[in-house]
């Protein structure tokens, strides 16, 4: 157990976690059918504001990354009234401009460090393991102090995305979730029930941003630095393509699909130089055979009936 | 109920629709016939906000709607049962009908489902189904369904006959025709025009973009070039 629990598996973990979160956030926006590439800039933008708020005002973590995320929604408000009247690729693109846009911002601004970026984030894992010790903790029956801090951390990163996912699935049975599925599957059909589409594809966009804001903030909490290069384009590839292997259709599959993107490097790591070759060679062979990702509504179906009548046997 | 004067509207430099004037009185069926490419649907999509006119007026029931959002003219009590049927195909018969009635918010639109299924009752036969799995004619009737769901005063069909059989045709043009007799005023488009000139009270001939012709349904179709170029003739007769 206390092999299982060393410190490169527990960092890949909390990976896993932070990019869950990230699928989360594109889930969101993909659930209106709009493809947008700006979560990493949206990332960016929380990453950022929770980093200089701790690191610079002071404001303590629990409050600074939800105001991260809260600034990140902000802007995608602002960007959402003119880039949402574009749809499918241009949009996509539209995104993709404001995501270069917010990395050359942070690149030249004095606040942000420019491209050496803020360093010496208070970590989420080191602030637990400080409030262990000033209980007079420091041996945990095995454990170091370091161990059980990250063990805290991973299961608070759990608890979000649990609430998320919790979230998303009571947001699909409800108004809202209705008026997004119904707007995905035909935005003019939508439009012409008298749904207000701007309005709820903005808030969909919002939502996402909020989600990916949050994320960024976590990162920056976990990883002790940040800095332009964080966030910059392949970021946006990435968390897209959680959702192009996991399937878009329900928010398990973006989950799924970061979990294995996560892990995939690490476990390749043997096949070292022909890493990236097998990683792309499996994004390939996904789109040609599973266009609609690995978890489609069919799918869960499918298992559905195949369990149900197992069980009745 | 609605009046149209000089509307027009364009798809970027090309105008689509040139300054026409339609009236459609309240309960009456008013139809607008024309070929293909005469700007029938963008008439009707400019009437629910779907495109935005560049000019004219659009009077519903005295109000000023050019402009006004879709969802906005839906909750007035103009509905679109648009062409092609747009069906939720993921969705099944059920939620689509609860789409339709997504900006309601009174207490009776339970019983609105039970009017839809005793008009259509092959919808409740089919309510669990998804409405991508019905055929032409039960999507049509889900589209019509659909929208009456949303309590229209006056209901706007694009070209529900489309690609339908022939049998089918004539039930969709008699549950049209009881719908109107139940209250609801009718603006249809149709190239289906022996049919559409046979229920219509009023109708309108769109050539290009503008209004050549316009009348009592039965004038219009006793009109010569009517019979010319849409009824197959003079002598076919009506």
């Amino acid at each position: 157990m206390a092999i299982l629990l060393n410190q490169y598996y527990l960092q890949i973990a909390v990976f896993v976690m932070v990019n869950a979160i990230l699928g989360v956030s594109i889930y969101l926006t993909l659930s209106t059918g709009q493809l947008s590439l700006g979560n990493a800039g949206f990332m960016s933008i929380g990453a950022y504001t929770c980093a200089i708020l701790t690191v610079k005002a002071g404001l303590p973590v629990y409050l600074a990354i939800p105001l991260g995320g809260v600034a990140a929604s902000f802007i995608s408000i602002i960007i959402g009234f003119p880039a949402l009247r574009l749809t499918g690729i241009y949009l996509a693109i539209a995104t993709l401009g404001f995501g270069e846009v917010v990395r050359v911002i942070v690149l030249n601004l004095k606040i942000t460090n420019g491209a050496l970026g803020i360093s010496g984030i208070p970590t989420l894992g080191t602030k637990i393991g400080k409030i262990l010790s000033s209980f007079g903790m420091s041996k945990f029956g095995g454990f170091s102090a370091q161990q059980v801090s990250t063990l805290l951390v991973l299961v608070i990163l759990l608890l979000v995305l649990a609430f998320l996912i919790f979230f998303c699935i009571r947001l699909n049975r409800s108004r809202v979730g209705r008026a997004f599925a119904a707007i995905k599957a035909d935005e003019s059909a939508a439009e012409a029930m008298g749904i207000n589409t701007t309005y709820y594809k903005l808030l969909a966009f919002a939502l996402g941003a909020l989600i990916a804001g949050i994320a960024g903030g976590l990162s920056a909490h976990l990883t002790f630095f940040i800095g332009p290069k964080d966030f910059a384009y392949h970021r946006t590839v990435e968390i897209l393509l959680y959702a192009v292997l996991g399937g878009s259709d329900l928010v398990i599959g973006p989950i799924v699909g970061a979990l294995i993107l996560t892990l995939l490097p690490e476990v390749l790591r043997s096949a070292s130089n022909y890493r990236l070759m097998i990683y792309g060679a499996l994004l390939v062979t996904m789109m040609a055979f599973r266009p609609q990702g690995l978890i489609s509504e069919e799918t869960v179906r499918y298992w559905k009936g195949k369990l149900g009548r197992g069980s009745k046997q | 109920m609605l009046n149209i004067s000089g509307l027009s509207t364009s798809y970027g430099s090309i105008q689509a629709i040139k300054g026409i004037d339609i009236d459609v009185p309240e309960g009456s069926i008013v139809s607008l016939i024309g070929a293909n490419g005469a700007g029938k649907t963008t008439t009707m999509k400019s009437l629910v906000g779907l495109l935005k006119p560049q000019a004219g007026e659009i009077k519903f029931l005295g109000q000023e709607i050019r402009g006004l959002a879709p969802h906005k003219i839906v909750n007035l009590g103009m509905s679109l049962v648009p062409e092609g049927r747009n069906i939720l195909a993921g969705m099944t018969v059920l939620e689509n009908l609860e789409m339709g009635a997504y900006q309601r918010k009174d207490k009776e639109v339970q019983k609105d489902f039970e009017k839809v299924f005793k008009r259509f009752p092959i919808l409740e036969e089919r309510k669990q189904q998804l409405g991508g799995t019905l055929s032409g004619g039960q999507q049509q009737m889900l589209a019509i369904g659909r929208a009456l769901m949303a309590r229209p005063k006056l209901l706007l069909l694009d070209e529900p006959s489309m690609g339908l059989a022939p049998l089918v045709v004539a039930d969709i043009f008699n549950v049209i025709r009881e719908i109107n007799q139940e209250g609801t005023t009718i603006l249809l488009v149709e190239q289906n025009v022996r049919q559409a000139l046979k229920i219509a009270n009023y109708a309108y001939v769109l050539e290009t973009g503008k209004i050549v012709l316009h009348g009592k349904a039965d004038e219009v179709a006793k009109n010569p070039r009517v019979m010319e170029a849409y009824l197959g003739g003079a002598k076919a007769g009506v």
